[in-house]
């Protein structure tokens, strides 16, 4: 086909008989006796629609999947952002109440350590509070809590360093309103931003884009069969460039936007998973330790710790631990084995002195080492995590744009088209 | 043709589109509400219901031969007593950190048995004790799994404990009683009149009290520390529970005093033994008798419960007849 073919003389413009009962006795006939020019137009107009609807629907949706990238990267920092306020507060609750079991004589850099946990905490929270304002009414019951928190710890240590048996109480108030108040909120907190991150990594939609694309060119294709039936042509040269460029765009998008959804889904099944659950583990091991220290601080309630508390904990870290992690926690675990037989034969002194001593091979270091090391892997994989779902969003919306302009351009293509047609016409 | 009447419609879908790409806000994060605890009967209840008519307090009188019975002479070839005990009763049996030890009149009695079984001075009897510090909860049945000897941990003789376990005579007349602030103007159970008085759920201390005082504002906690930390910070004016428990709590607390007024119920303490073991009942309540008759007992009492209930208690005269 070629737009220089000799084209048939355009059809008379023959004003139809007056009267809607001619009207519709000649109804057959009508396209045969349409104004040309007011068909062009129309034509023309489908033409160009059909374009510019491609053009910003395709871009929107490109544009939309740059920032659920964005989102799921933020969704992603504020997920680790409040698993470690869990582990930071378990982590300063295994401190505050395994340097209760030595009375009034708490190491100075344990309580320098349980004071850097919790100030860490608080400007985590004033973080999420700013990073994520859905989250900010639970932030705020969570501060409370923490501060409620806070202050029984500083009774009881009070009490504690005045040798009175009271102390345990409020130490056991502490633990209680930490599992009950905060531990839940920080949990509504992770589970949430969990969905949303999850949402939002599956924001590109490579389908949606191809599919878009089909519908103009089905808009294109059925504009140039109505041309061809007025005009003789079966392809016109401006609709035929506008078909293309719409194609070219929608391809380009589509294997960005699968290539993108695939990287996402790796990213989403390694490091965030890794980060996730690695945090998880460490706030388990935490709080497994605070679970040893409170069986020896309520004497003779050591089996009964054991068997509620340490051992739920014990086998969310198993579960989720990274092989370096769960290598220093089975250390651990060895040394508080120990502790529980010295406890359970009626040595609680004994075991009180193992679980309180400072010795690199004693539990309070082991579980230390559990900490900083799946605290190192959290941070590691949660930047890749966070680099994975942002990265490639220059190319996302550089095809957005591209989309953009190839639409325009498809509009001007097939404006240009239907005006040879008009000039033949003419 | 123009383009313009495509423009305007095209602008619009642009900025609709713009619209769209815009901030997406999330639904407020929510804490789930947490589910109801469910209350389980505990299991393994197998106790009819029985009246405490006065009849639960008697025991199986003291005999000579008891000394020399399997269940004494099991322990003597042990070489110690295992007493299962509390930890955390100030003045009955608490950890005294001074020291590291567990003190307090419930342990002076256990020391007293010990030394009567391996025939040494009173002073000398912690060293054939091996304390096991068990909870409320494990006093029955570390009896019954004979995990303990005996267990001296502030238990109230009544007949249904008498289908769980068998006891000695009562060692102690403990009673429930009022805790209240020195400076709170309360001298009397009348003027608990609409006072927040905290107890225990699950006890019946606070129907007591309301028996006596229908206006007093009953305030629950977990158990009686947590009572007192209520009490403490002000979420309640008194807290009520047996007598030698709030000694215990009013001697941590120089704003705190034992209501000095009748007891409102009589919780007689006895030593808890595996019901099979009558010999060993039978070695107790020799040993109680002893005890009482030489004034070790009137002793404990002296150093551990006057100095803060401030009344002079006599001994329970003990109760024979199983």
């Amino acid at each position: 086909m070629s737009q220089t073919a000799s084209a048939p003389p355009p059809p008379a413009v023959q004003p139809g008989p007056a009267g809607p009962v001619a009207s519709r006795a000649h109804a057959p006939e009508r396209d045969v006796t349409e104004d040309t020019p007011r068909l062009l137009n129309r034509l023309q107009v489908v033409a160009v629609t059909v374009c510019l609807v491609f053009a910003v629907l395709a871009a929107v949706v490109q544009v939309l999947a740059f920032r659920a990238d964005g989102r799921a990267a933020d969704n992603t920092e504020q997920v680790v952002r409040v698993q470690e306020v869990r582990s930071l507060l378990l982590r300063a609750d295994a401190i505050a109440t395994t340097g209760f079991l030595v009375g009034g004589l708490e190491p100075a850099d344990q309580r320098a350590a349980y004071d850097a946990a919790i100030d860490d905490v608080l400007g985590l929270l004033t973080d999420a509070a700013d990073a994520q304002p859905a989250d900010r009414a639970v932030l705020g019951d969570l501060n409370r809590a923490v501060s409620a928190y806070t202050t029984a710890v500083a009774q009881a240590r009070d009490l504690n360093r005045q040798q009175l048996v009271i102390a345990i109480a409020y130490l056991n108030q502490a633990g209680s309103i930490l599992r009950e108040q905060a531990l839940p909120a920080v949990d509504a907190l992770v589970s949430a931003n969990s969905a949303r991150a999850t949402d939002e990594m599956g924001g590109h939609h490579p389908s949606w884009l191809l599919g878009l694309a089909l519908l103009a060119l089905v808009g294109l294709w059925w504009t140039n069969r109505a041309l061809a039936v007025r005009f003789h042509r079966r392809l016109n040269v401006g609709l035929l460039a506008a078909a293309g460029v719409v194609a070219v765009v929608a391809i380009l998008g589509a294997a960005n936007a699968g290539a993108r959804a695939s990287s996402n889904a790796d990213t989403r099944d390694g490091p965030y998973r890794t980060a996730v659950d690695e945090a998880a583990a460490r706030s388990a091991a935490n709080d497994a330790k605070a679970a040893e220290a409170l069986g020896l601080v309520n004497r003779g309630s050591g089996a009964v710790y054991e068997e509620n508390a340490f051992d739920p904990a014990a086998a969310v870290v198993e579960e989720n631990a990274s092989p370096i992690t769960l290598n220093a926690w089975r250390q651990y675990v060895e040394q508080h084995d120990v502790v529980r037989q010295r406890d359970d034969r009626g040595s609680w002194d004994r075991a009180v002195e193992l679980a309180t001593s400072e010795a690199d091979d004693a539990p309070s270091a082991l579980l230390a080492e559990v900490d900083a090391t799946a605290a190192q892997v959290t941070e590691e994989n949660a930047a890749l995590a966070t680099d994975g779902f942002s990265g490639g969003g220059a190319l996302t919306l550089g095809l957005a744009l591209l989309t953009l302009l190839g639409g325009l351009a498809a509009a001007g293509a097939a404006t240009w088209g239907v005006n040879q047609r008009r000039r033949e016409y003419a | 043709m123009s383009t313009r009447p495509i423009l305007r419609p095209a602008a619009a879908l642009l900025a609709a589109a713009l619209l769209l790409t815009g901030c997406a806000g999330y639904d407020a994060t929510v804490v789930p509400s947490a589910a109801p605890e469910t209350s389980g009967s505990g299991g393994g209840d197998t106790t009819e219901p029985c009246e405490n008519d006065g009849s639960q307090l008697a025991s199986y009188a003291p005999r000579a031969e008891a000394a020399n019975s399997a269940d004494v002479e099991a322990i003597r070839a042990r070489g110690r007593l295992v007493a299962g005990v509390a930890a955390d009763t100030e003045l009955l049996a608490a950890r005294d950190a001074r020291t590291g030890e567990i003190v307090g009149f419930d342990i002076d009695l256990v020391d007293a048995i010990a030394a009567a079984i391996f025939g040494v001075p009173q002073k000398q009897g912690s060293k054939y004790v091996e304390l096991k510090v068990i909870t409320a909860a494990e006093r029955f049945t570390s009896l019954q799994e004979g995990s303990v000897d005996v267990v001296v941990r502030n238990t109230t003789i009544n007949c249904t404990r008498w289908q769980l376990v068998a006891f000695s005579a009562e060692y102690y007349p403990a009673g429930q009683k009022v805790l209240v602030g020195t400076d709170a103007g309360i001298e009397s159970i009348e003027d608990l009149a609409d006072k927040r008085i905290c107890a225990p759920s699950g006890t019946t201390s606070i129907e007591n009290i309301q028996q006596i005082q229908p206006d007093a504002v009953p305030v629950t906690a977990g158990d009686n520390s947590e009572c007192m930390i209520k009490f403490q910070a002000g979420e309640a004016d008194g807290v009520s529970t047996d007598d030698t428990v709030l000694a215990g709590l009013a001697a941590q607390d120089p704003y705190a005093e034992v209501l000095d007024t009748e007891q409102l119920t009589a919780e007689p303490y006895g030593v808890g033994v595996n019901a099979q073991q009558t010999d060993l009942v039978r070695f107790v309540n020799g040993v109680l008798e002893d005890y009482v008759a030489d004034g070790r007992w009137k002793q404990s009492y002296d150093t551990w419960l006057r100095p803060t209930l401030g009344v002079d208690v006599a001994p329970p005269t003990p109760v024979y007849g199983r």
